[in-house]
Protein backbone atom coordinates (compact mmCIF):
# COMPACT_ATOMS: atom_id res chain seq x y z
CA UNK A 1 0.00 0.00 0.00
CA UNK A 2 3.07 2.30 0.28
CA UNK A 3 2.58 2.15 -3.63
CA UNK A 4 -0.81 4.38 -3.37
CA UNK A 5 0.10 7.60 -4.37
CA UNK A 6 -3.83 8.10 -1.79
CA UNK A 7 -2.27 6.62 1.58
CA UNK A 8 1.34 8.20 1.24
CA UNK A 9 0.01 11.71 0.96
CA UNK A 10 -2.41 10.79 3.58
CA UNK A 11 0.34 10.35 5.75
CA UNK A 12 2.10 13.84 5.22
CA UNK A 13 -1.49 15.39 6.00
CA UNK A 14 -3.85 16.45 8.20
CA UNK A 15 -6.06 14.32 9.75
CA UNK A 16 -9.24 15.11 8.14
CA UNK A 17 -8.02 13.70 4.71
CA UNK A 18 -7.94 10.28 6.46
CA UNK A 19 -11.55 10.32 5.42
CA UNK A 20 -10.78 10.45 1.89
CA UNK A 21 -8.65 7.13 2.42
CA UNK A 22 -10.64 5.01 3.90
CA UNK A 23 -13.01 5.19 1.02
CA UNK A 24 -10.43 4.04 -0.86
CA UNK A 25 -9.12 1.59 1.51
CA UNK A 26 -13.08 -0.01 1.99
CA UNK A 27 -13.51 -0.03 -2.42
CA UNK A 28 -10.10 -1.69 -2.53
CA UNK A 29 -11.15 -4.47 -0.07
CA UNK A 30 -14.68 -4.96 -1.42
CA UNK A 31 -12.76 -5.15 -5.36
CA UNK A 32 -10.72 -7.94 -3.79
CA UNK A 33 -13.21 -9.84 -2.07
CA UNK A 34 -15.06 -9.85 -4.90
CA UNK A 35 -12.14 -11.31 -7.00
CA UNK A 36 -12.07 -13.75 -3.74
CA UNK A 37 -15.37 -14.66 -4.39
CA UNK A 38 -15.31 -15.14 -8.17
CA UNK A 39 -11.51 -17.63 -7.78
CA UNK A 40 -13.91 -19.61 -5.46
CA UNK A 41 -16.59 -19.99 -7.96
CA UNK A 42 -14.22 -20.44 -11.03
CA UNK A 43 -13.26 -23.75 -10.14
CA UNK A 44 -11.78 -23.29 -6.82
CA UNK A 45 -14.09 -26.51 -5.52
CA UNK A 46 -13.02 -29.61 -5.63
CA UNK A 47 -15.56 -32.63 -6.84
CA UNK A 48 -16.43 -35.11 -4.84
CA UNK A 49 -15.74 -38.68 -5.59
CA UNK A 50 -18.73 -40.02 -6.92
CA UNK A 51 -17.98 -43.73 -7.88
CA UNK A 52 -15.69 -44.57 -5.08
CA UNK A 53 -17.08 -44.73 -1.24
CA UNK A 54 -13.14 -44.90 0.39
CA UNK A 55 -12.57 -41.81 -1.28
CA UNK A 56 -15.68 -40.21 -0.55
CA UNK A 57 -15.31 -41.21 2.72
CA UNK A 58 -11.46 -39.73 2.92
CA UNK A 59 -13.46 -36.51 1.47
CA UNK A 60 -15.59 -35.87 3.54
CA UNK A 61 -13.19 -36.11 6.73
CA UNK A 62 -10.62 -33.62 5.38
CA UNK A 63 -13.72 -31.44 5.22
CA UNK A 64 -12.24 -29.24 2.69
CA UNK A 65 -14.24 -29.15 -0.69
CA UNK A 66 -12.03 -25.83 -1.41
CA UNK A 67 -9.00 -27.45 -1.39
CA UNK A 68 -7.61 -26.36 -4.82
CA UNK A 69 -8.07 -22.80 -4.02
CA UNK A 70 -6.67 -23.26 0.07
CA UNK A 71 -3.59 -24.82 -1.70
CA UNK A 72 -3.66 -22.13 -4.12
CA UNK A 73 -3.22 -19.58 -0.94
CA UNK A 74 -1.08 -22.00 0.82
CA UNK A 75 1.74 -22.15 -1.50
CA UNK A 76 1.38 -18.02 -1.90
CA UNK A 77 1.61 -17.91 1.67
CA UNK A 78 4.68 -19.78 2.47
CA UNK A 79 6.18 -17.80 -0.76
CA UNK A 80 5.68 -14.77 1.41
CA UNK A 81 6.72 -15.94 4.33
CA UNK A 82 9.83 -16.98 2.48
CA UNK A 83 10.41 -13.69 0.99
CA UNK A 84 9.72 -11.28 3.87
CA UNK A 85 8.03 -12.84 7.28
CA UNK A 86 10.62 -15.36 7.73
CA UNK A 87 13.93 -13.23 7.44
CA UNK A 88 11.96 -10.17 9.81
CA UNK A 89 11.37 -13.14 12.19
CA UNK A 90 14.53 -14.15 12.09
CA UNK A 91 16.40 -10.66 12.48
CA UNK A 92 13.82 -10.19 15.45
CA UNK A 93 15.22 -13.55 17.08
CA UNK A 94 19.54 -12.70 16.67
CA UNK A 95 18.62 -9.00 17.57
CA UNK A 96 16.85 -9.16 20.83
CA UNK A 97 17.65 -11.35 23.76
CA UNK A 98 15.33 -14.15 25.34
CA UNK A 99 14.17 -11.78 28.08
CA UNK A 100 13.31 -9.07 25.88
CA UNK A 101 11.39 -11.15 23.65
CA UNK A 102 9.80 -12.67 26.87
CA UNK A 103 8.83 -8.86 27.85
CA UNK A 104 7.30 -8.21 24.16
CA UNK A 105 5.45 -11.38 24.65
CA UNK A 106 4.12 -10.58 28.43
CA UNK A 107 3.02 -6.93 27.78
CA UNK A 108 1.15 -7.95 23.96
CA UNK A 109 -0.67 -10.58 26.30
CA UNK A 110 -1.52 -8.40 29.30
CA UNK A 111 -3.25 -6.09 26.64
CA UNK A 112 -4.77 -8.69 24.84
CA UNK A 113 -6.64 -9.25 28.56
CA UNK A 114 -10.14 -7.58 27.61
CA UNK A 115 -10.42 -9.84 24.34
CA UNK A 116 -9.70 -12.86 26.74
CA UNK A 117 -12.18 -11.80 29.92
CA UNK A 118 -14.80 -11.68 27.83
CA UNK A 119 -14.70 -14.86 25.75
CA UNK A 120 -14.03 -16.65 29.59
CA UNK A 121 -17.56 -15.33 30.74
CA UNK A 122 -18.93 -15.85 27.52
CA UNK A 123 -18.09 -19.57 28.36
CA UNK A 124 -18.76 -19.40 31.47
CA UNK A 125 -15.29 -19.91 32.61
CA UNK A 126 -15.96 -17.44 36.29
CA UNK A 127 -13.07 -18.81 37.27
CA UNK A 128 -10.61 -18.81 34.42
CA UNK A 129 -12.53 -15.01 33.93
CA UNK A 130 -10.99 -14.77 37.55
CA UNK A 131 -7.77 -15.86 36.40
CA UNK A 132 -7.64 -13.16 33.87
CA UNK A 133 -8.54 -10.47 35.94
CA UNK A 134 -6.06 -11.12 38.48
CA UNK A 135 -3.35 -11.83 35.96
CA UNK A 136 -3.66 -8.15 34.68
CA UNK A 137 -3.98 -6.30 38.18
CA UNK A 138 -1.25 -8.41 39.20
CA UNK A 139 0.89 -7.81 35.93
CA UNK A 140 0.01 -4.01 35.41
CA UNK A 141 1.48 -2.90 38.49
CA UNK A 142 4.15 -5.43 39.93
CA UNK A 143 4.82 -6.47 36.64
CA UNK A 144 4.94 -2.96 35.38
CA UNK A 145 2.68 -2.39 32.67
CA UNK A 146 2.66 -6.14 31.78
CA UNK A 147 6.50 -6.24 31.15
CA UNK A 148 7.09 -9.18 33.34
CA UNK A 149 4.46 -11.97 34.02
CA UNK A 150 4.50 -11.95 37.72
CA UNK A 151 1.31 -13.51 38.00
CA UNK A 152 2.86 -17.03 36.19
CA UNK A 153 5.25 -17.10 39.37
CA UNK A 154 2.10 -17.31 41.39
CA UNK A 155 0.45 -19.83 40.06
CA UNK A 156 -2.36 -17.49 37.48
CA UNK A 157 -0.82 -19.28 34.41
CA UNK A 158 -1.63 -17.10 31.27
CA UNK A 159 -5.09 -19.22 28.88
CA UNK A 160 -6.01 -17.94 25.82
CA UNK A 161 -9.68 -17.62 24.47
CA UNK A 162 -11.34 -16.05 21.39
CA UNK A 163 -14.59 -15.49 20.23
CA UNK A 164 -14.15 -18.91 17.79
CA UNK A 165 -13.84 -20.97 20.45
CA UNK A 166 -16.52 -19.47 22.09
CA UNK A 167 -18.78 -19.85 19.51
CA UNK A 168 -17.56 -23.85 19.46
CA UNK A 169 -18.60 -23.80 23.01
CA UNK A 170 -22.03 -22.95 22.17
CA UNK A 171 -22.12 -25.60 19.23
CA UNK A 172 -21.88 -23.83 16.60
CA UNK A 173 -19.68 -25.90 14.11
CA UNK A 174 -15.88 -25.24 12.35
CA UNK A 175 -17.75 -25.51 8.73
CA UNK A 176 -14.82 -26.39 5.73
CA UNK A 177 -11.29 -25.06 6.20
CA UNK A 178 -9.68 -21.82 4.52
CA UNK A 179 -6.41 -20.98 4.07
CA UNK A 180 -7.07 -17.42 3.81
CA UNK A 181 -4.32 -15.37 2.09
CA UNK A 182 -1.50 -14.11 4.49
CA UNK A 183 -3.91 -15.04 7.64
CA UNK A 184 -3.28 -18.57 7.55
CA UNK A 185 -5.58 -21.46 8.29
CA UNK A 186 -8.96 -20.95 9.44
CA UNK A 187 -12.52 -22.05 9.29
CA UNK A 188 -15.48 -19.83 9.02
CA UNK A 189 -15.93 -20.53 12.47
CA UNK A 190 -12.79 -18.88 13.36
CA UNK A 191 -12.82 -16.34 11.13
CA UNK A 192 -15.37 -14.47 12.18
CA UNK A 193 -14.89 -14.74 15.60
CA UNK A 194 -11.52 -13.31 15.06
CA UNK A 195 -13.65 -10.07 13.67
CA UNK A 196 -15.38 -10.18 16.93
CA UNK A 197 -12.69 -10.42 18.92
CA UNK A 198 -11.66 -7.41 17.48
CA UNK A 199 -14.29 -5.29 19.04
CA UNK A 200 -13.04 -6.32 22.64
CA UNK A 201 -10.00 -5.37 21.99
CA UNK A 202 -8.93 -2.22 22.88
CA UNK A 203 -6.22 -1.36 20.72
CA UNK A 204 -8.43 -1.38 17.75
CA UNK A 205 -10.17 1.90 19.72
CA UNK A 206 -6.73 3.63 20.42
CA UNK A 207 -6.27 2.72 16.86
CA UNK A 208 -9.32 4.70 15.95
CA UNK A 209 -9.59 7.30 18.68
CA UNK A 210 -6.08 8.46 20.03
CA UNK A 211 -2.81 7.68 18.03
CA UNK A 212 -3.45 5.79 14.98
CA UNK A 213 -1.67 2.16 14.44
CA UNK A 214 -1.46 1.15 18.12
CA UNK A 215 -3.16 -1.84 17.16
CA UNK A 216 -1.61 -2.43 13.74
CA UNK A 217 2.59 -1.99 15.42
CA UNK A 218 0.83 -4.63 18.15
CA UNK A 219 0.06 -7.03 15.88
CA UNK A 220 3.27 -6.76 13.93
CA UNK A 221 5.26 -7.26 16.38
CA UNK A 222 2.74 -10.18 17.96
CA UNK A 223 3.21 -11.50 14.83
CA UNK A 224 7.00 -11.51 14.22
CA UNK A 225 7.61 -12.57 17.75
CA UNK A 226 5.36 -15.14 17.15
CA UNK A 227 7.07 -16.10 14.24
CA UNK A 228 10.36 -15.65 15.57
CA UNK A 229 9.41 -18.51 18.42
CA UNK A 230 8.24 -21.26 15.61
CA UNK A 231 11.57 -20.84 12.88
CA UNK A 232 13.00 -24.17 13.35
CA UNK A 233 9.89 -26.27 14.21
CA UNK A 234 7.79 -25.02 11.13
CA UNK A 235 11.16 -25.94 8.88
CA UNK A 236 11.42 -29.67 10.62
CA UNK A 237 7.78 -30.04 10.07
CA UNK A 238 8.18 -29.32 6.04
CA UNK A 239 10.79 -31.03 5.93
CA UNK A 240 9.42 -34.18 7.62
CA UNK A 241 6.29 -34.45 5.79
CA UNK A 242 4.86 -36.20 2.42
CA UNK A 243 2.01 -33.33 2.17
CA UNK A 244 2.80 -30.15 4.52
CA UNK A 245 -0.45 -28.69 3.70
CA UNK A 246 -2.14 -31.77 4.83
CA UNK A 247 -0.23 -32.34 7.66
CA UNK A 248 -1.16 -28.27 8.76
CA UNK A 249 -4.90 -28.43 7.57
CA UNK A 250 -4.38 -31.51 10.37
CA UNK A 251 -2.18 -29.78 13.22
CA UNK A 252 -4.24 -26.61 13.43
CA UNK A 253 -7.91 -28.39 13.66
CA UNK A 254 -6.29 -30.52 16.27
CA UNK A 255 -4.75 -27.66 17.61
CA UNK A 256 -8.12 -25.60 17.92
CA UNK A 257 -10.30 -28.70 19.27
CA UNK A 258 -7.76 -28.94 22.08
CA UNK A 259 -8.02 -24.87 22.56
CA UNK A 260 -12.04 -25.44 22.73
CA UNK A 261 -11.63 -28.13 25.57
CA UNK A 262 -9.42 -26.03 27.72
CA UNK A 263 -6.38 -28.72 27.62
CA UNK A 264 -9.03 -31.11 28.84
CA UNK A 265 -9.74 -34.37 27.14
CA UNK A 266 -13.41 -33.94 25.91
CA UNK A 267 -14.31 -37.31 26.45
CA UNK A 268 -14.59 -36.71 30.37
CA UNK A 269 -11.26 -38.25 31.32
CA UNK A 270 -7.79 -36.31 32.24
CA UNK A 271 -7.93 -33.47 34.41
CA UNK A 272 -4.21 -33.21 35.62
CA UNK A 273 -3.11 -30.63 33.17
CA UNK A 274 -6.04 -29.36 32.47
CA UNK A 275 -5.32 -25.46 32.52
CA UNK A 276 -4.06 -24.87 29.20
CA UNK A 277 -1.15 -23.28 28.64
CA UNK A 278 -0.42 -22.40 25.39
CA UNK A 279 2.20 -22.98 23.33
CA UNK A 280 1.80 -24.96 20.05
CA UNK A 281 0.22 -23.45 17.62
CA UNK A 282 0.58 -25.23 14.53
CA UNK A 283 -0.78 -23.29 12.37
CA UNK A 284 2.13 -21.26 10.65
CA UNK A 285 1.17 -18.84 8.46
CA UNK A 286 -1.52 -17.45 10.95
CA UNK A 287 1.04 -15.20 12.70
CA UNK A 288 3.14 -14.19 10.38
CA UNK A 289 0.57 -12.20 7.99
CA UNK A 290 0.69 -9.87 11.10
CA UNK A 291 4.41 -8.71 9.66
CA UNK A 292 2.78 -6.53 7.06
CA UNK A 293 3.81 -3.83 5.36
CA UNK A 294 4.17 -1.19 7.87
CA UNK A 295 2.19 1.48 6.63
CA UNK A 296 1.89 4.72 8.56
CA UNK A 297 -1.91 5.82 8.89
CA UNK A 298 -3.88 2.64 7.54
CA UNK A 299 -7.12 3.41 7.35
CA UNK A 300 -9.38 1.43 9.34
CA UNK A 301 -10.48 -1.02 7.60
CA UNK A 302 -7.36 -2.62 6.38
CA UNK A 303 -5.61 -2.03 9.64
CA UNK A 304 -8.24 -4.28 11.38
CA UNK A 305 -6.86 -6.84 9.26
CA UNK A 306 -3.66 -7.72 11.03
CA UNK A 307 -5.54 -7.91 14.23
CA UNK A 308 -7.19 -11.48 12.86
CA UNK A 309 -3.95 -13.32 13.45
CA UNK A 310 -2.96 -12.51 17.06
CA UNK A 311 -2.44 -16.06 18.31
CA UNK A 312 0.56 -17.27 19.63
CA UNK A 313 1.85 -19.80 17.23
CA UNK A 314 3.48 -23.07 18.12
CA UNK A 315 6.41 -23.58 20.56
CA UNK A 316 8.23 -26.43 20.14
CA UNK A 317 7.07 -29.34 19.81
CA UNK A 318 9.08 -32.37 20.11
CA UNK A 319 7.73 -34.67 17.37
CA UNK A 320 5.37 -32.01 15.76
CA UNK A 321 6.16 -30.02 12.19
CA UNK A 322 5.16 -26.44 11.08
CA UNK A 323 5.78 -24.08 8.65
CA UNK B 1 -1.96 5.05 48.85
CA UNK B 2 -0.43 3.35 45.67
CA UNK B 3 1.25 1.18 47.72
CA UNK B 4 -1.95 0.05 49.53
CA UNK B 5 -3.59 -0.57 46.36
CA UNK B 6 -0.62 -2.60 45.35
CA UNK B 7 -0.69 -4.86 48.56
CA UNK B 8 -4.11 -5.37 48.50
CA UNK B 9 -3.81 -6.65 44.49
CA UNK B 10 -1.14 -9.03 45.68
CA UNK B 11 -3.06 -10.26 48.64
CA UNK B 12 -6.21 -10.90 46.40
CA UNK B 13 -3.84 -12.88 43.31
CA UNK B 14 -2.30 -14.57 46.35
CA UNK B 15 -5.71 -15.77 47.58
CA UNK B 16 -6.85 -16.45 44.45
CA UNK B 17 -4.11 -18.64 43.58
CA UNK B 18 -5.00 -20.76 46.46
CA UNK B 19 -8.60 -21.11 45.22
CA UNK B 20 -7.96 -21.34 41.92
CA UNK B 21 -5.09 -24.44 42.29
CA UNK B 22 -6.34 -27.36 40.38
CA UNK B 23 -6.25 -30.30 43.14
CA UNK B 24 -3.43 -32.88 43.25
CA UNK B 25 -3.71 -34.94 39.96
CA UNK B 26 -4.67 -38.49 39.39
CA UNK B 27 -2.74 -40.88 39.13
CA UNK B 28 -4.82 -44.30 38.21
CA UNK B 29 -2.01 -45.98 37.02
CA UNK B 30 0.82 -45.58 38.86
CA UNK B 31 2.93 -48.26 37.04
CA UNK B 32 2.31 -46.85 33.81
CA UNK B 33 3.57 -42.96 35.37
CA UNK B 34 6.43 -44.98 36.41
CA UNK B 35 7.29 -46.48 33.35
CA UNK B 36 6.77 -43.30 31.48
CA UNK B 37 9.04 -41.62 33.93
CA UNK B 38 11.73 -43.90 33.51
CA UNK B 39 11.85 -44.20 29.75
CA UNK B 40 11.85 -40.41 29.58
CA UNK B 41 14.78 -39.57 31.53
CA UNK B 42 16.17 -42.50 29.73
CA UNK B 43 15.44 -41.29 26.13
CA UNK B 44 16.42 -37.97 26.89
CA UNK B 45 19.57 -38.48 27.70
CA UNK B 46 20.20 -40.99 24.58
CA UNK B 47 18.43 -38.86 22.74
CA UNK B 48 19.50 -35.32 22.88
CA UNK B 49 22.92 -35.13 23.82
CA UNK B 50 24.45 -32.96 21.24
CA UNK B 51 27.78 -34.75 20.72
CA UNK B 52 26.17 -37.60 19.19
CA UNK B 53 26.53 -38.19 15.81
CA UNK B 54 23.02 -38.12 14.03
CA UNK B 55 23.98 -41.81 12.74
CA UNK B 56 24.36 -42.79 15.82
CA UNK B 57 21.18 -41.09 17.28
CA UNK B 58 18.76 -42.43 14.56
CA UNK B 59 20.24 -45.74 15.60
CA UNK B 60 19.51 -45.28 19.74
CA UNK B 61 15.93 -43.26 18.33
CA UNK B 62 14.78 -46.95 16.46
CA UNK B 63 15.87 -49.24 19.39
CA UNK B 64 13.37 -47.02 21.14
CA UNK B 65 10.83 -47.16 19.11
CA UNK B 66 11.13 -50.97 18.37
CA UNK B 67 11.46 -52.01 22.40
CA UNK B 68 8.62 -49.49 23.87
CA UNK B 69 6.56 -48.71 20.44
CA UNK B 70 3.76 -50.66 19.18
CA UNK B 71 5.09 -49.61 15.87
CA UNK B 72 2.44 -52.88 14.40
CA UNK B 73 -0.42 -50.56 15.68
CA UNK B 74 0.71 -47.46 15.03
CA UNK B 75 1.56 -48.99 11.20
CA UNK B 76 -2.38 -49.89 10.93
CA UNK B 77 -3.83 -46.78 12.40
CA UNK B 78 -2.14 -44.02 10.53
CA UNK B 79 -3.33 -46.76 7.32
CA UNK B 80 -6.83 -46.07 8.34
CA UNK B 81 -9.46 -47.36 6.10
CA UNK B 82 -6.65 -48.16 3.77
CA UNK B 83 -4.82 -51.08 5.80
CA UNK B 84 -8.17 -53.18 4.61
CA UNK B 85 -8.08 -53.36 0.88
CA UNK B 86 -3.65 -52.93 1.13
CA UNK B 87 -2.32 -56.59 -0.21
CA UNK B 88 -0.06 -58.38 2.56
CA UNK B 89 3.16 -57.29 0.66
CA UNK B 90 2.20 -53.93 0.76
CA UNK B 91 1.23 -53.79 4.81
CA UNK B 92 4.84 -55.53 5.12
CA UNK B 93 6.59 -53.03 2.91
CA UNK B 94 4.71 -50.12 4.36
CA UNK B 95 5.59 -51.14 8.23
CA UNK B 96 9.04 -50.99 7.17
CA UNK B 97 9.06 -47.44 5.50
CA UNK B 98 6.94 -45.99 8.14
CA UNK B 99 9.47 -46.85 10.41
CA UNK B 100 11.74 -45.54 8.46
CA UNK B 101 10.35 -42.16 8.02
CA UNK B 102 9.28 -41.91 11.44
CA UNK B 103 12.99 -42.41 12.38
CA UNK B 104 14.16 -40.13 9.74
CA UNK B 105 11.76 -37.31 9.67
CA UNK B 106 12.06 -37.13 13.96
CA UNK B 107 15.66 -38.02 15.30
CA UNK B 108 16.99 -34.76 13.98
CA UNK B 109 14.86 -32.79 15.90
CA UNK B 110 15.84 -34.11 19.19
CA UNK B 111 19.47 -32.62 18.96
CA UNK B 112 17.50 -29.39 19.13
CA UNK B 113 16.15 -30.36 23.21
CA UNK B 114 18.61 -31.15 25.14
CA UNK B 115 18.72 -30.51 29.10
CA UNK B 116 14.71 -30.65 29.49
CA UNK B 117 13.19 -31.84 32.27
CA UNK B 118 10.63 -34.43 31.94
CA UNK B 119 7.95 -34.41 35.00
CA UNK B 120 4.82 -37.21 34.76
CA UNK B 121 2.00 -35.37 36.34
CA UNK B 122 -0.63 -38.00 36.32
CA UNK B 123 -2.53 -40.55 34.51
CA UNK B 124 -6.03 -41.82 33.91
CA UNK B 125 -7.60 -45.25 32.17
CA UNK B 126 -9.74 -44.37 28.66
CA UNK B 127 -12.80 -45.98 27.67
CA UNK B 128 -10.56 -47.57 24.66
CA UNK B 129 -8.80 -49.90 27.21
CA UNK B 130 -5.53 -47.66 26.53
CA UNK B 131 -3.62 -45.72 29.95
CA UNK B 132 -2.81 -41.95 29.23
CA UNK B 133 0.28 -40.80 31.04
CA UNK B 134 0.33 -37.18 31.22
CA UNK B 135 3.94 -35.32 31.47
CA UNK B 136 5.15 -31.96 30.81
CA UNK B 137 8.27 -31.43 28.98
CA UNK B 138 10.23 -28.09 30.36
CA UNK B 139 11.91 -26.31 27.74
CA UNK B 140 14.36 -24.00 28.52
CA UNK B 141 13.51 -20.89 25.90
CA UNK B 142 9.42 -21.22 25.82
CA UNK B 143 6.79 -22.50 28.26
CA UNK B 144 6.29 -26.10 29.30
CA UNK B 145 5.29 -28.45 26.39
CA UNK B 146 2.04 -30.43 27.93
CA UNK B 147 2.40 -34.35 26.25
CA UNK B 148 0.19 -37.08 26.63
CA UNK B 149 1.58 -40.81 26.18
CA UNK B 150 -1.09 -42.90 25.00
CA UNK B 151 -0.10 -46.91 26.41
CA UNK B 152 -1.13 -50.24 25.56
CA UNK B 153 -0.48 -53.03 28.76
CA UNK B 154 1.64 -55.86 27.44
CA UNK B 155 2.80 -58.80 29.19
CA UNK B 156 5.34 -57.51 30.81
CA UNK B 157 5.44 -53.83 30.67
CA UNK B 158 3.58 -50.87 28.15
CA UNK B 159 3.78 -49.79 24.76
CA UNK B 160 3.40 -46.49 23.51
CA UNK B 161 0.51 -46.18 21.01
CA UNK B 162 0.37 -42.46 20.45
CA UNK B 163 2.01 -39.25 21.64
CA UNK B 164 0.25 -35.99 21.75
CA UNK B 165 1.71 -33.42 21.82
CA UNK B 166 -0.02 -30.25 23.33
CA UNK B 167 -3.54 -31.48 21.98
CA UNK B 168 -1.78 -32.75 18.09
CA UNK B 169 -2.21 -36.66 18.25
CA UNK B 170 1.39 -37.60 16.23
CA UNK B 171 -0.76 -40.76 14.79
CA UNK B 172 -3.86 -38.45 13.74
CA UNK B 173 -1.84 -36.11 12.08
CA UNK B 174 0.02 -38.82 9.89
CA UNK B 175 -3.11 -40.83 9.07
CA UNK B 176 -4.35 -37.55 8.01
CA UNK B 177 -1.39 -36.56 5.79
CA UNK B 178 -1.14 -40.23 4.42
CA UNK B 179 -4.83 -40.04 3.69
CA UNK B 180 -4.40 -37.12 1.73
CA UNK B 181 -1.35 -38.55 -0.19
CA UNK B 182 -3.01 -41.73 -1.12
CA UNK B 183 -6.14 -39.65 -2.87
CA UNK B 184 -3.45 -37.43 -4.89
CA UNK B 185 -1.74 -40.56 -5.86
CA UNK B 186 -4.27 -43.07 -6.37
CA UNK B 187 -3.92 -45.44 -3.75
CA UNK B 188 -1.64 -46.77 -1.14
CA UNK B 189 1.05 -48.05 -3.74
CA UNK B 190 1.09 -44.20 -4.51
CA UNK B 191 1.88 -43.77 -0.62
CA UNK B 192 4.90 -46.49 -0.59
CA UNK B 193 6.09 -44.25 -3.71
CA UNK B 194 6.20 -41.07 -2.13
CA UNK B 195 7.94 -42.39 0.95
CA UNK B 196 10.18 -44.56 -0.26
CA UNK B 197 11.36 -41.53 -2.31
CA UNK B 198 11.24 -39.28 0.96
CA UNK B 199 13.20 -41.91 3.03
CA UNK B 200 15.88 -41.97 0.00
CA UNK B 201 16.10 -38.45 0.17
CA UNK B 202 16.45 -38.17 4.15
CA UNK B 203 19.25 -40.52 4.27
CA UNK B 204 21.17 -38.67 0.88
CA UNK B 205 20.78 -35.19 3.14
CA UNK B 206 21.69 -36.48 6.54
CA UNK B 207 24.73 -38.58 4.53
CA UNK B 208 25.67 -35.22 2.84
CA UNK B 209 25.79 -33.57 6.46
CA UNK B 210 28.56 -35.96 7.71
Amino acid sequence: MLHSPALRTAALQPRGVLVRTHRVAVQRAARLAALLVGLILLGGCATPPSNDPEALEAYKEANDPLEPMNRYFFELNYAADELLFKPLAGWYYVALPNFAQDGVRNVLRNVRSPVVLANDLFQGETDRAGVTVSRFLVNSTMGIGGLFDIASRMGLEYHDEDFGQTLAVHGVGEGPYLMLPLLGPSNPRDAAGRVVDMLFDPLTYIGIFAVDNIGLGAAVVDGVDTRARNLKTLDEIRKGSLDYYATIRSLYRQRRNDEINNGKTPEGGAPGLGDDQQSARPAGYAQVSAAEPLVPRRPKLAKALPLFIIKEPAGPLPALPQP
Amino acid sequence: MTAMRVIRTLLFAIAFAFVAAPAGADDANPAASAFMQSLGSHAIKELTDPAVAQSERQARFRMLLDEHFDMGAIAKFTLGRYWRTATDEQRTEFRTLFEDFIVQSYSARFSEYHGQGFAVSGSNATDGGTIVVHTRIDMPSSEDVRVDWHLRKTDSSFAIVDIVVEGVSMAVTQRSEFASVIQSRGGVAGLLDALRAKNAQSADSSAAQQ
